[in-house]
């Protein structure tokens, strides 16, 4: 081969400008965001593991052991087929509490920066073999194309290309667990770059060079046994050691953190990785020994070329080694890129901002952006270095080998933060340290100097001692640093910070944070808290995007929703600056209000985060959690009122009923203090809650719905478990109860006024009775026809007075009234007359119009004075309903039976709500003093005692307005015909 | 979860009994893609248990 330097160049510049070009269509909108955020461009993406040592180092790999280079593949192939169990888990503490790194993870789970400083060391040491290894393929494969005797050069032109890609595109935000679709997106290119060429080089051997799959079995089991038999078989020890190592990168390494976590598109995207992934690794490791026998069947000299880069041995074509050069390319690239966003991200979190605090800087999202990008390029230059120095000294093996063993010494901690909430920091440390030592003296150093590795084998393990050096080191330091972890983190205390983290990040454990109301009082207190540190712009920045997320208002002062705020707040700045600055500050100003008080559990938030976990739980905690609802379903659901305070005061629970009655929602209540409740609810439920009594009846309230009348029952909750204290108290409306109590006392009253009236009417009667008699002395003593029509006119309003009264003491008397014996046969006609001169006499609306319409010949059986008093009580309501000039029509008609007599006005018509009412004593429509209320009451029982029925119509059918008082009445039984009742419908 | 129990026994399992992938490569006879159909067959199954995951969590 030799293709020219700047061919060469050209070539990997044409594909970088196609990375930089794709980046551009995305982010300009060219490619569809429906696209670019497509699961399938996310598990493309992920296949940034598959780095240059998967292009050239498993090639070399599988010339020295066969199969055994399978366990780059498989390895995490199986965490990502475990991804429901082992990555969601992480992916929801990454979410939720805005991590971005394994150093953030780390130093929020053992809540110490120093922490995330080891990690941050740990990672940077580990992971420049494995930049090396990407930049050494680079410059070799340059090498060998262009024969060059220095390509160092120029893969330090690819190192700043790649830098400036990294650096426009990766850190355009300040904020790290930000989504970048762009780099995703080129990530995902990259990928399929470098699947396309390998499956082509995989092609090119099976059918170019061989005839096909029957071909090359036939010459694998001949001709090529011999090179089969050459390779050296990876003992079952040290192959296990190499599939976890592998295991352990698939989530430990910094570029798959932060592509799995930190740029994760959902939790459904994961899921489908975890077999899409696997299917993507199997398809970059079929063609591998297709290529190696292709290479080794045309006679490739791996002495010449080194076993990595067999491929350019399939053919002497430029296409074929372009293919091998691009190959390369898109996976070194793709790696340096995501290692440099995410060690930057690590070094500004846990090595920068620890040393150097970001308070009050003028703009501080600025100073970490330009940060940031100062830390992309340091990574990616000391990759350079390291290859220069260290790596070009070295083969890709052991480059990556002493990267993954390294990187290994994590993976205790990181089960720990899943699945061992009783690990602590000082056992994690302790481990990792010990761990890490091993790995330094034994890989690290020795790659570094050239010396001999320094391995301590433990007394019983001397067999180890024949074994290559990077199982050695693997195995001791990984059992070094699990058996000091557990005997540190047995020995020793945990505290009670690091507690709260383990059972947040627990997999099994639902986090259980305590309920402290905030010194805060509301959004606007955070902001000038946090200015004190974030300055005024950030800090407002800060809580309004919190609020934003959580919906919250200015207005919001509950303290439940305050501490979400807060948790929010240092999620947000976890992901601007890390855990551990982010914690010192959010503890820092803004501060719980302890005052002696004792923290409890926060029942509200546990629940709805019991509810979000519900279809994790099984068997036992399954069943627990059902009888949970159903006894929060029957408290919710209870048709009386219910409400549930912690001991501080604190509301936790509002259930539907009351809900109802208040006309105020739970959710916007559940978390406030009881003082801040809306009124009339926060002085009723604080003073039974202050109260010694354990009940208040009849509390008259001011609700939406009217004035209520409520009666509260209090317990105090005080279980086994003293740590969830506090009161519960049911609100029963006796507002009806009361109604009805109130009507009862004034029927009492009523009916004493009727006793009272009863004796008024008894005294009334013998002075009424002089004065009847007086009248009716006077015929006889003058002649003068003037005063024997007076006479005669106070002997009839005396009997008409008299009747009353009788009436009054009748109704007193529990309505009894005259005796139908007494029913003689009476000229209805008449009886109008008589009432339409009774009504004339009283002076009063003169201008209102009557018309008897009644028939001369229609005669009734009953008590005539009775008769008269229901239409002068008829007549007297439809003359002062009446408009001026109205006219009142009294008609009757003969029916079968029976007489029909109706009395129709043409005034306002009657409320339909008091129609039904009418005929009840002491209804009345007329203003106070008017009326007695007994008018229509007296006319009704009259009417019923003359076996008659009467009814309202109002308006009358056929008028717009005006009202009808219908009568029935038996016609009188003289005239033949018996009474017959009509249809009661009438 | 009850799924998940069935990928981590399949995985487990998997990891012990995986030397046995490396025999292949120098025994005459033995297909060159056994290894790669194995793992094929444990997508597969991976694929399923994923829609069965899927059914059971709606």
């Amino acid at each position: 081969m030799n293709a020219s330097l700047g061919g060469v160049f050209l070539l990997g510049t044409g594909y970088l400008s196609l990375l930089f070009l794709c980046a551009l269509a995305v982010e300009r909108g060219w490619i569809p965001s429906r696209i670019a955020r497509h699961p399938a461009v996310y598990t493309l993406a992920l296949g940034v593991y598959a780095s240059a040592w998967a292009t050239y180092g498993s090639l070399e790999f599988a010339s020295q052991s066969g199969y055994g280079y399978l366990a780059y593949y498989l390895g995490v192939a199986g965490a990502f087929l475990l991804a429901p169990v082992l990555l969601l888990p992480i992916q929801r503490m990454t979410q939720t509490y805005q991590l971005s790194s394994l150093a953030d993870l780390f130093a929020f789970r053992f809540r110490s920066r120093w922490v995330g400083t080891l990690i941050t060391i740990v990672s940077l040491l580990a992971v420049l073999p494995l930049l090396a290894l990407q930049i050494q393929t680079l410059g070799d494969t340059i090498h060998l194309l262009t024969q060059a005797g220095s390509p160092a050069l120029l893969a330090l032109a690819f190192c700043l290309l790649i830098a400036l890609f990294a650096i426009f595109f990766g850190a355009r935000h300040s904020r790290l667990h930000a989504r970048h679709d762009t780099v995703v997106a080129v990530i995902a290119l990259e990928s399929l770059v470098k699947l396309v060429a390998m499956l082509s080089l995989g092609a090119i051997a099976l059918f170019g060079i061989f005839n096909g799959p029957a071909d090359l079995q036939n010459w694998l089991d001949n001709e090529g046994l011999r090179h089969r038999m050459s390779v050296t078989r990876l003992e079952p020890g040290q192959w296990r050691t190499l599939l976890m190592l592998f295991f352990a990168a698939a989530f430990l390494m910094p570029h798959m953190f932060h592509m799995t976590f930190a740029e994760t598109l959902s939790r459904r995207a994961l899921l489908k990785a975890g077999w899409s992934l696997p299917l993507y690794l199997l398809l970059m490791a079929l063609p591998i020994p297709l290529i190696l026998w292709g290479a080794q069947h045309a006679g490739a000299d791996p002495g010449t070329l080194g076993s990595a880069y067999l491929g350019f041995g399939l053919s002497d074509s430029p296409w074929v080694a372009s293919l091998v050069f691009i190959a390369g390319l898109a996976a070194a690239s793709g790696t340096l890129i995501i290692i440099a966003l995410a060690l930057s991200g690590m070094m500004l979190n846990h090595l920068v901002l620890v040393a150097h605090p970001p308070s009050q800087q003028p703009n501080l999202y600025r100073w970490l952006l330009w940060l940031r990008r100062a830390l992309i390029a340091i990574v990616i230059l000391g990759g350079w270095l390291f290859y220069r120095t260290v790596g070009i000294k070295n083969d890709l093996t052991s480059l990556g080998l002493v990267s993954f063993v390294g990187m290994a010494q994590c993976l205790p901690g990181i089960l720990a933060v899943l699945y061992w909430p009783g690990a602590n920091r000082k056992g994690m440390v302790a481990g990792l340290l010990a761990g890490l030592s091993i790995w330094l003296l034994g890989s690290w150093w020795p790659l570094l100097s050239g010396h001999p590795p320094v391995i301590i084998i433990p007394p019983g393990l001397e067999m180890l001692a024949t074994e290559p050096t990077w199982y050695i080191v693997a195995l001791v330091s990984l059992a070094a640093n699990i058996l000091t972890f557990i005997l540190v983190s047995l020995i020793t205390r945990t505290s009670e910070g690091e507690r709260a983290a383990a059972e947040a990040c627990s997999v099994d454990a639902v986090i259980r944070p305590k309920r402290l109301p905030l010194l805060a009082a509301n959004g606007e207190d955070c902001k000038r808290s946090l200015a004190t540190a974030l300055g005024r712009d950030v800090a407002e920045r800060e809580v309004d995007r919190a609020m934003s997320a959580l919906r919250m208002t200015d207005e919001e002062h509950r303290p439940y929703a305050l501490r979400r705020l807060r948790d929010r707040i240092q999620a947000n700045l976890s992901g601007l600056m890390g855990p551990s600055v982010a914690q010192d500050i959010v503890d820092r100003y803004l501060p719980y209000h302890r005052d002696g008080q004792t923290a409890t559990d926060d029942i509200h938030f546990v629940e709805n985060r019991l509810e979000a976990y519900r279809s994790r739980l099984t068997g036992l905690a399954r069943e627990l959690d059902g009888l949970r609802r159903y006894h929060r379903r029957t408290l919710a659901q209870l048709p009386i009122g219910l409400c549930a305070f912690g001991d501080d005061d604190e509301l936790l629970m509002w259930n539907d009923a009351l809900s109802d009655l208040s006309g105020i929602e739970g959710n916007s209540v559940i978390g406030a203090h009881r003082n801040s409740l809306p009124s009339p609810w926060g002085e009723l439920l604080g003073r039974i809650l202050t109260e010694d009594a354990e009940r208040l009846y009849k509390q008259p309230v001011e609700l939406t719905i009217g004035r209520r009348y409520l009666t509260l029952h209090k317990a105090s909750l005080q279980g086994d478990d003293l740590e969830r204290g506090g009161s519960v108290i049911l609100v029963e409306d006796h507002s009806e109860l009361k109604w009805l109590e109130d009507e009862l006392v004034h029927a009492e009253r009523l009916a004493s006024i009727g006793r009272l009236a009863a004796g008024v009417a008894h005294e009334i009667g013998n002075p009424v009775t002089g004065i009847s008699s007086l009248a009716q002395n006077l015929r006889y003593d003058t002649t003068d026809p003037a005063i024997l029509e007076t006479a005669e006119h106070i002997q009839q309003l005396t009997d008409r007075i008299s009747r009353i009264v009788n009436s009054l003491v009748g109704f007193a008397h529990g309505g009894r009234h005259a005796q139908t014996t007494n029913f003689t046969r009476i000229n209805l006609h008449q009886v109008i007359d008589e009432a339409l001169h009774l009504i004339h006499l009283a002076r009063s609306r003169q201008d209102v119009s009557y018309r008897n319409e009644c028939p001369q010949s229609l005669y009734v059986d009953g008590n005539a004075q009775q008769l008269v008093q229901v239409f002068v009580n008829l007549l007297s309501n439809a003359r002062d309903a009446s408009p001026d000039d109205g006219q009142i029509i009294i008609s009757v008609t003969s029916e079968e039976g029976g007489v029909h007599a109706t009395v129709t006005d043409e005034g306002s018509g009657i409320d339909p709500s008091v129609r039904e009412n009418l005929f009840e004593p002491f209804t009345t429509t007329k203003a106070v003093g008017e009326g007695t209320g007994l008018g229509l009451s007296l006319a009704y029982s009259i009417v019923a005692e003359h076996q008659g029925h009467i009814r309202i119509e109002s308006p009358p059918p056929g008028q717009a307005h005006g009202t009808r008082i219908s009568m029935w009445l038996p016609l009188s039984k003289e005239d033949g015909n018996a009474p017959h009742e009509p249809n009661s419908n009438r | 979860m009850y799924v998940y129990r069935i990928m981590l026994f399949l995985v487990f399992g998997g990891y012990l009994l995986s030397p046995m992938l490396m025999s292949g490569w120098a025994t005459p006879g033995i297909a060159w893609y056994r290894p790669f159909l194995i793992w094929g067959i444990l997508i597969a199954l991976s694929v399923w248990l994923e829609q069965k995951r899927h059914l059971d969590e709606r």
